[in-house]
């Protein structure tokens, strides 16, 4: 049985008084443990299904089955509750956080929203989290704005994985950190997936990174799916035109081989 | 080979939180007329610093030492369209002065003056009055921002007039600095908006920047920058809020309109593989130095520093080693 | 540089500052400085000022001494003006903030009880409000919160607008945050920075409008305020007009006062969210 099953799903934005879909009868499927990835140009709609996917936004038709059951029949305290197994990492770490936030309040939150630690217990297990994303435990009472754009991804993914979910969405979640920090934050995203055995359903519009970590890719132009399988295949051999486009888009390091 | 700019000794700082801040620390470097220069860096590396710096665009709360000599002759613009360009004589550079311009930025011609430290601050002090009166005796030529220093900034939403038409955007610069009246001024913007293959032209001038996509922004930015006929165009991390597609067709227009208009390219990014399919020459910048200079080939495939290496190591390509591999797929 | 520094080197905010200053050191020793009744009988009727030192600024028309009557009033014009204000900015805060959080319904309805006060004048609200109810301090100053609070509610509207669309919102959201505690959590403390830049016109005001229902004699009876003070030395304008013009000069000064003082916090903070 897959994690997540999404099935036609479609949303529509209006501009200008006529509807334009944003996502159009997109399905897909994600099975435990596993990486898919979201990869097309901007306005191709990956952002969109991130957002249908964890509810932040609903879809005009579709179905999303998250766990075995219907996570769009979940209403109010149901639907909050449930959103413990399904997390997000924000592209830019500094506008996902209250500007006010501490990090030791960001990573309070979920323990408190969902009963997972008692108050006495709270410290503890916060030190304990920023110790699983590599991060000093004596960060826990700086100002979010004090720190450094990784350490906020990290503490970001810190706060995604504290209530232990099955299925992260990391929406553009490395791209707009520095390269040599990328690849620390890439490292760490994989060990958490190998011992946790979290899904991600990534979202990139970096071909190289897609690649290089997910299992599966799903292809987006306009909304709609142009083309999926095995990331490696897919990117190597693009068939659908904007797999070709995307490819020959990317930046290309030609080195000397040594 | 001919200098276009001489950077010497530049040093800026500024204060955050009480504290003092140094964004670039001596800096020394040349731009050679026509060429690209990639300046490459991660954050809080001075990158931008450097490009606001050469554009005579920083603000007046930062306080930068050393200076940056020009050497624009006369009959440097012959290589570019006569129409666009103004010409730079000398008694228009003598005037140059009581216009808006950096501090920091100092004409020579060639000849030797006195190394002086000019700060934005000090410009205001009255101590000053002396050694800058004297100073501007050597004034030959002073680049102007937005007539010979074309800029292009990575924020879209903000670099464009909201509330004001594609058009007349760009018609403005072209009158403010060619002296045009407003029927040529239109005239060329709609020229300049072919030149950057903007999709329908003419409905394009009439457009409002939220209108427009933001690779078409892109653009139309670009198309700004250049109207006055500048011969420097500095890109700073113009491609960053772009997706790849775009970016690679707005990097394809700068090389071409670089290679039509013979203007030198500063092209400032954190992207070192977009920085070598572009550059004749690579800048590396890291906390505020400049760490390692060459040609893109010297710096990709023959790297000094280790830092360089590092970068490059870190660039993830389409042929780069699945890091999945070490984990597996889970059962 | 601390705040602190900063606001002291505005010089209208030090102005200011002093002022409010001096206010609330009249407001604190009333009852130390004038024990007792400052409605008893002091000395004889209608004594000018500057004649009798232990009466320093003379007595009004029934002998009652003037200088501890101005000390009492600063009292109620500065406990009237906060509190009024308070009410208003907290009246407005939540409303603003539930409209433009809720979306829909909930905004519709609040925003348009919010049009329902605001098209009428607030002074009439509150003359209305004291007539019907009955004049005592607390009253007043729900009369006057009642036609000031929809300033506030809509500048608290419009930044919560702006302020639900932001990621850190969409991540409170993801976590499973309740919406009621998104709103005055994360929303409310980010949307507040405009609506108390408004603090200091609402404080000048309300205490304009203390002083006006008490000079029409709709005032608390068993306090002293500077507007009952006005009102009373109307009467002999001609003959003793200093009974008026005291009283009216500090009000003037204290509406200055909270007027250049707001205005400096305001700057000041400015400044440092624009640094940071």
């Amino acid at each position: 049985m897959s994690l997540l099953a999404v099935s036609n799903l479609t949303k529509n934005y209006r501009r200008t008084g006529k509807p334009v879909a944003a996502v159009d009868d997109v399905s897909f499927t994600i099975e435990p443990g596993e990486t898919l990835a979201l990869a097309g140009p901007s306005g191709s709609g990956k952002s969109t299904i991130a957002r249908l996917v964890l509810r932040l936004i609903e879809p005009d038709a579709g179905r999303i089955e998250f766990e075995g059951s219907d996570f769009l029949v979940l209403r109010g305290a149901a639907l909050r509750a449930r959103r413990a197994r399904l997390q997000m990492v924000f592209q830019d770490p500094l506008a996902a956080f209250n500007p006010r936030a501490t990090v030791a309040r960001v990573l309070d939150d979920p323990l408190r929203i969902h009963g997972i630690a008692s108050r006495a217990e709270r410290p503890r297990r916060i030190a304990a989290l920023l110790e699983r994303v590599g991060l000093a435990a004596d960060l826990a009472p700086r100002a979010i704005h004090e720190i450094s754009g990784g350490q906020r991804q990290r503490v970001a993914i810190a706060r995604a994985i504290a209530t232990k979910p099955s299925l992260i969405v990391l929406d553009e979640a490395v791209s707009a950190l520095d390269v040599s920090v990328r690849g620390q934050i890439l490292d760490l995203l994989l060990d958490l997936q190998r011992q946790d055995k979290i899904a991600y359903l990534f979202i990139s519009h970096d071909l190289g990174v897609v690649r290089a970590v997910a299992h599966r890719v799903i292809l987006l132009n306009a909304g709609r799916i142009a083309e999926s399988g095995d990331a490696r295949a897919v990117i190597d051999a693009p068939r659908s035109a904007i797999g070709r486009a995307l490819v020959a888009a990317a930046p290309k390091l030609n080195r000397a081989k040594t | 080979m001919t200098g276009l700019a001489s950077i010497r000794d530049l040093t800026v700082t500024y204060r955050r939180d009480g504290r003092e801040v140094t964004a670039l620390r001596n800096i020394n470097l040349d731009v050679v007329a026509g060429e690209r220069l990639a300046i490459i860096g991660e954050s809080g590396s001075g990158k931008s610093t450097l490009a606001l710096a050469v554009a005579g665009l920083l603000p007046a709360s930062v306080r930068a030492q050393g200076h940056i000599d020009w050497f624009l002759p006369s009959n440097f613009g012959a290589k570019a369209p006569p129409s666009v360009l103004p010409d730079i004589s000398p008694a228009r550079g003598e005037i140059a002065p009581s216009s808006p311009r950096s501090p920091i930025t100092r004409g020579a011609k060639g000849e030797p003056s006195e190394k002086l430290l000019i700060s934005p601050l000090a410009g205001e002090m009255s101590g000053r009055t002396e050694g800058g009166a004297k100073d501007r005796q050597h004034f030959h030529f002073c680049p102007l921002g937005g007539r010979d220093i074309g800029f292009v900034f990575q924020d879209l939403s903000s670099s464009l007039d909201p509330v004001m038409t594609i058009g007349k955007q760009i018609a403005e610069v072209a009158r403010t600095h060619l002296g045009l009246d407003w029927p040529q001024s239109f005239a060329t913007a709609k020229t300049l908006l072919e030149r950057v293959r903007l999709p329908d032209p003419d409905a394009a001038m009439r457009a409002f920047p939220h209108q427009l996509s933001g690779g078409q922004k892109q653009r139309v930015a670009i198309a700004a920058a250049i109207a006055a006929g500048p011969k420097l165009l500095i890109a700073d991390e113009a491609t960053s809020a772009l997706d790849t597609i775009v970016q690679a067709e707005i990097v394809t227009l700068i090389r071409r309109l670089v290679v039509e208009d013979g203007m030198t390219l500063l092209f400032i990014s954190h992207d070192i593989a977009l920085a070598a399919e572009l550059a004749d020459r690579i800048a590396v910048f890291r906390h505020g130095a400049l760490i390692e200079l060459g040609t893109t080939r010297q710096v990709i495939d023959a790297p000094s520093q280790a830092y360089t290496r590092t970068l490059i190591d870190a660039h993830i390509g389409l042929d780069a080693d699945l890091l999945l591999n070490r984990s597996g797929l889970p059962a | 540089m601390s705040p602190l520094r900063r606001f002291l080197r505005t010089p209208e905010a030090v102005a200011g500052a002093i002022l409010l200053g001096a206010l609330a050191a009249m407001a604190l020793s009333a009852s130390l400085l004038f024990p007792g009744d400052p409605q008893a009988i002091a000395g004889p009727a209608l004594l000018p000022p500057f004649q009798d030192w232990s009466l320093p600024l003379g007595t009004d028309r029934l002998g009652r001494d003037v200088l501890a009557e101005l000390f009492h009033g600063a009292r109620t014009s500065l406990a009237v003006g906060l509190a009024a204000a308070a009410a208003a900015l907290a009246i407005g805060a939540v409303v603003g903030t539930l409209a433009g959080f809720a979306d829909g319904l909930v905004d519709e309805v609040l925003m348009r009880v919010t049009d329902a006060f605001q098209t009428v004048p607030s002074f009439l609200l509150a003359l209305a409000f004291v007539s019907v109810v009955g004049p005592s301090l607390g009253i007043v100053v729900i009369a006057i919160a009642l036609g000031t609070w929809t300033g506030p509610a809509r500048v608290a509207r419009a930044e919560v607008l702006s302020i639900r669309e932001r990621d850190y919102v969409a991540n409170a959201r993801a976590i499973g945050m309740h919406p009621l505690e998104i709103a005055f959590r994360e929303v409310l403390p980010n949307a507040l920075p405009p609506v108390l830049a408004m603090s200091s016109v609402i404080v000048a005001a309300a205490i304009l409008t203390e002083a006006a229902l008490s000079f029409l004699g709709l005032g608390d009876p068993n306090r002293v305020t500077w507007g009952g003070m006005i009102a009373e030395g109307r009467t002999v304008l001609r003959t003793a007009p200093f009974l008026s013009i005291v009283p009216g000069i500090a009000l003037v000064l204290t509406v200055l006062g909270v007027y250049l003082a707001g205005e400096g916090i305001v700057e000041t903070t400015a400044v440092k969210r624009g640094l940071s």
